[in-house]
């Protein structure tokens, strides 16, 4: 019998998306695993998971906290963590030029990550982001849009922080207030999915095609208002722990960095205490 | 038409006397960070006194039961201006006082960024503050609760002028405090000694850098909400009106979205206070800098996140209970990683058992106790069931009182010789200490069984149940009590001005810049500063001083 969680579904985007960030990597390196590799293979395999699995099913057809868990993992997780395993040390230019942008308007990253996020919630564009019929192979170019900008934006955002450059990432305060003010950005905007009307997205209204609502309403006790709800709190409190974790993680860094010993000679206070 | 100058300043601590320049006029006219910084603390004795006078009254209406010592209006009216002066008149402005007077000094600057806009934000808080007890003659106080629920707000519940200038009188002690948080701000930012990088600076200066942060980001919710909530009463608009679409749940949650930050607005500075304190006593460094710093800066950035716990009764849903239990849960993460801090500073230590370090021992009780009446609310049922009793009473004094004030207390007694040239007398600021840790807990301990018997807050009076009276009784002698140790501390004050001991520039063998200046200091904080090796400057210089003449 088939259950909500046996819905594993091929992707074509997903799996176009995945084999065009491997050949990347090995573009990139002229066919060599580099030092973080692990990272990015790590982030580019999450992807396709998360892409194929029931998440995302669930996601795509019943539940808006199911599509939200997504959205948070492929922006604030595979997103940074493709970039973490980016080499610094590349024949091709791009990804030191990419790096010099960010340091010089980090908050270019800031904006495509955080108004991405909103951007993709405006009720009309999410509800058209969603297939309205059967495509090839699950194919739906909106979809695979909406995918691709989300996992960018993920590494557009984390780039100041996390950059392949350490030279060329913020000061680690400035990531501070870069983080701190995203989990601001990330708030309101959960804020007002948690205390919406439940009808702000049409899409989970239309009829059930697979014949899981039942399940999920009457078994899982997740109405359109709690799921609504559900979606709204996740973006509000656990994403910005993600953030505050950035943040915590960015202050020891910063605090527990030696510094040049100063030199003052011939100080009178201190000749005065001598 | 006769003119008169402006006076000068030539000292610090000039008098009162309104018959020379020197005199009240300067204090009026100062732009000096240290006389702001006294101007404070003083403003925060005198609406101590209102807010105080307000307490008395209250327990003395509870003392008994079927009193009828006040009316229910009347006693409304007071309770709600006992909160409102409490945080906003006393608690924010001590905090004020200490960090425009100190941060400078521990930061080798000699004034803050904006001295003129510095006076500014003090003298419109104060107008702030006499605006609000105007409304006492203007027809009446407001009524609704320092945190002045909708609709009781609206025109319909309340009908005298006084939460209009409730609105108008916290509007401008916003501003001022506000203003003064980002005068600090940009003062520790750019105006910090060479070489005292961010690593350096002392950990009352993080607090305060933090707490301004803090400030700026959660008063304009609170700003925003009087202003609609002012455009209600006066123009009929229907923001929190519910009788004509309006929605009440709404300053529910601009209040809390301030009103929760404001709980580690009122209490990052004692945390500053204590740490200067527990270091300088335990003759040792802060056990865990970078912890305390970063714990500082954890509490900050959640303090946004946890508003909803204090609206666990209104019936948002158990999703929404569920998640804010949980991150309500995980802010006590840092403060207690904090608590351990002082606990590692003082293991070991040679301890010192001033005044100043028994109130800062006294507060990891207190406020420990305060903590985990807080961290039962978070648990949702606990919450339904003790919402609005005498158990949340208990709870946030002994978080305001127990925590925030004790660490002031601290503050005071450690930092009075700086401000005054004078020392205090350790044998009666221990008189005070007693009796004020006697008096707070006789007052409020007693209160959390209340609650739990199930004695509602804010009702006029109660009848004779069983334990009411007498638990009721004890709470109004601890009330007493307490005022008697703050006229103690007023006496102890002003006797230590009159006749204490000189104190010298540096009385405890302490840390930090403000030391190494005289008491009070000069008009001109610093001639010349050593140079900064660690946020222990001045211990540094008086190391290596002791080293050189050991030849090491």
């Amino acid at each position: 019998m088939e259950t909500i969680f046996s819905q594993w579904k091929f992707n074509l985007g997903a799996s176009l998306l995945f084999i065009l960030l491997i050949t990347f990597y090995f573009y990139l390196t002229k066919g060599k695993l580099k030092m973080g590799a692990a990272f990015y293979f790590f982030g580019c395999f999450l992807m396709l998971v998360l892409s194929l699995s029931p998440l995302h099913f669930i996601g795509m057809h019943y539940l808006l906290s199911a599509y939200m868990v997504m959205h948070i993992l492929l922006l604030l997780i595979c997103g940074p963590f493709i970039l973490m395993g980016i080499p610094k040390e590349t024949p091709n230019t791009s990804i030191k030029k990419t790096s010099v942008f960010f340091f010089n308007y980090p908050w270019m990253g800031w904006l495509a990550g955080i108004g991405l996020m909103w951007f993709w919630h405006i009720p009309k564009i999410f509800d058209a982001a969603f297939p309205k019929s059967q495509s090839l192979f699950g194919f739906y170019p909106l979809a695979f849009l909406h995918m691709l900008t989300l996992l960018l934006a993920g590494i557009f955002f984390a780039w100041p922080i996390l950059g392949p450059h350490k030279e060329l990432r913020a000061h680690p305060l400035v990531g501070l207030v870069y983080l701190a003010s995203a989990c601001v950005g990330c708030s309101i905007l959960g804020l007002f999915l948690t205390f919406a009307p439940p009808t702000l997205y049409h899409h989970y209204f239309m009829a059930d095609t697979f014949g899981f609502a039942s399940t999920i309403k009457h078994n899982w006790g997740i109405d359109r208002a709690m799921d609504q709800q559900m979606a709204g709190l996740m973006m509000w409190v656990p994403c910005c722990f993600i953030y505050l974790s950035g943040c915590m993680m960015l202050f020891f860094k910063y605090i527990n960095a030696k510094e040049k010993p100063i030199v003052i000679e011939n100080n009178k206070l201190e000749r005065r205490y001598s | 038409m006769e003119t008169v100058n402006v006076p000068e300043p030539e000292e610090s601590l000039p008098s009162t006397s309104i018959s020379n320049d020197q005199g009240l006029l300067q204090w009026i006219s100062t732009v000096d960070h240290k006389q702001i910084g006294i101007l404070y603390l003083l403003m925060s004795v005198l609406f101590l006194l209102l807010g105080g006078v307000a307490a008395l009254l209250i327990r003395v209406q509870l003392s008994v039961p079927n009193n009828n010592f006040l009316s229910p209006e009347m006693y409304n009216q007071l309770f709600t201006m006992h909160g409102t002066t409490m945080v906003f008149l006393v608690m924010t402005p001590a905090i004020l006082g200490f960090s425009v007077y100190f941060v400078p000094l521990m930061i080798g600057a000699n004034d803050l960024a904006f001295p003129r806009m510095n006076a500014f934000s003090l003298w419109i808080g104060l107008f702030g503050g006499m605006l609000l007890y105007f409304s006492f003659l203007a027809g009446g106080a407001p009524d609704a609760g320092w945190f002045n629920y909708a609709p009781l707000n609206q025109r319909a519940y309340s009908q005298s002028s006084g939460i209009d200038y409730y609105c108008i009188g916290l509007l401008l002690v916003g501003i001022g405090t506000v203003g003064t948080s980002i005068n600090l701000i940009v003062t520790i930012i750019y105006y910090r000694a060479k070489g005292m990088s961010l690593r350096k600076l002392p950990v009352f200066v993080w607090m305060i850098l933090i707490n301004s942060f803090l400030i700026v980001a959660a008063f304009p919710p609170l700003n925003a909400a009087l202003s609609m909530l002012l455009l209600d009463r006066q123009l009929q608009t229907h923001f929190f009106n519910n009788t004509s679409g309006g929605s009440p749940i709404v300053w529910q949650h601009l209040f809390w979205s301030f009103g929760h930050p404001e709980v580690y607005i009122l209490i990052l500075p004692s945390f500053g206070i204590l740490s200067e304190v527990f270091q300088v006593y335990s003759r040792k460094p802060i056990f865990g800098y970078s912890f305390i710093v970063g714990s500082g800066i954890a509490i900050a950035l959640l303090a946004f996140g946890v508003w909803v716990h204090h609206m666990f009764a209104v019936g948002l849903g158990l999703t929404v209970y569920s998640y804010f239990a949980a991150s309500s849960m995980l802010i006590g993460v840092p403060t207690g990683v904090k608590v351990f801090n002082w606990l590692g500073t003082m293991w070991g230590g040679s301890l010192r058992f001033t005044t100043s370090m028994l109130f800062a021992m006294a507060f990891l009780v207190e406020f420990t106790i305060g903590g985990l009446s807080g961290v039962a609310f978070a648990i949702v049922p606990i919450d339904w069931q003790l919402t609005d009793s005498y158990f949340v009473v208990a709870h946030l004094h002994y978080v305001f009182v127990g925590g925030s004030l004790f660490g002031l207390m601290a503050g005071l007694f450690y930092w009075y010789p700086k401000m005054s040239g004078k020392m205090i007398s350790e044998k009666l600021g221990k008189w005070f200490f007693w009796l004020f840790v006697i008096g707070f807990n006789m007052t409020f301990f007693i209160q959390h069984i209340l609650g739990i018997k199930g004695m509602p807050r804010r009702v006029y009076t109660y009848p004779d149940l069983p334990g009411y009276t007498w638990m009721n009784m004890l709470s109004t002698i601890g009330g007493f009590l307490m005022s008697l140790s703050f006229l103690l501390l007023f006496y102890i004050l002003h006797k230590s001005y009159k006749i204490g001991k000189p104190a010298g520039n540096d009385p405890w063998d302490a840390y930090t810049l403000e030391w190494t200046v005289s008491s009070p200091p000069k008009i001109r904080n610093f001639t010349e500063l050593p140079p900064i090796y660690s946020y222990r400057a001045f211990r540094d210089l008086k190391e290596n001083a002791k080293n050189n003449k050991h030849g090491k």
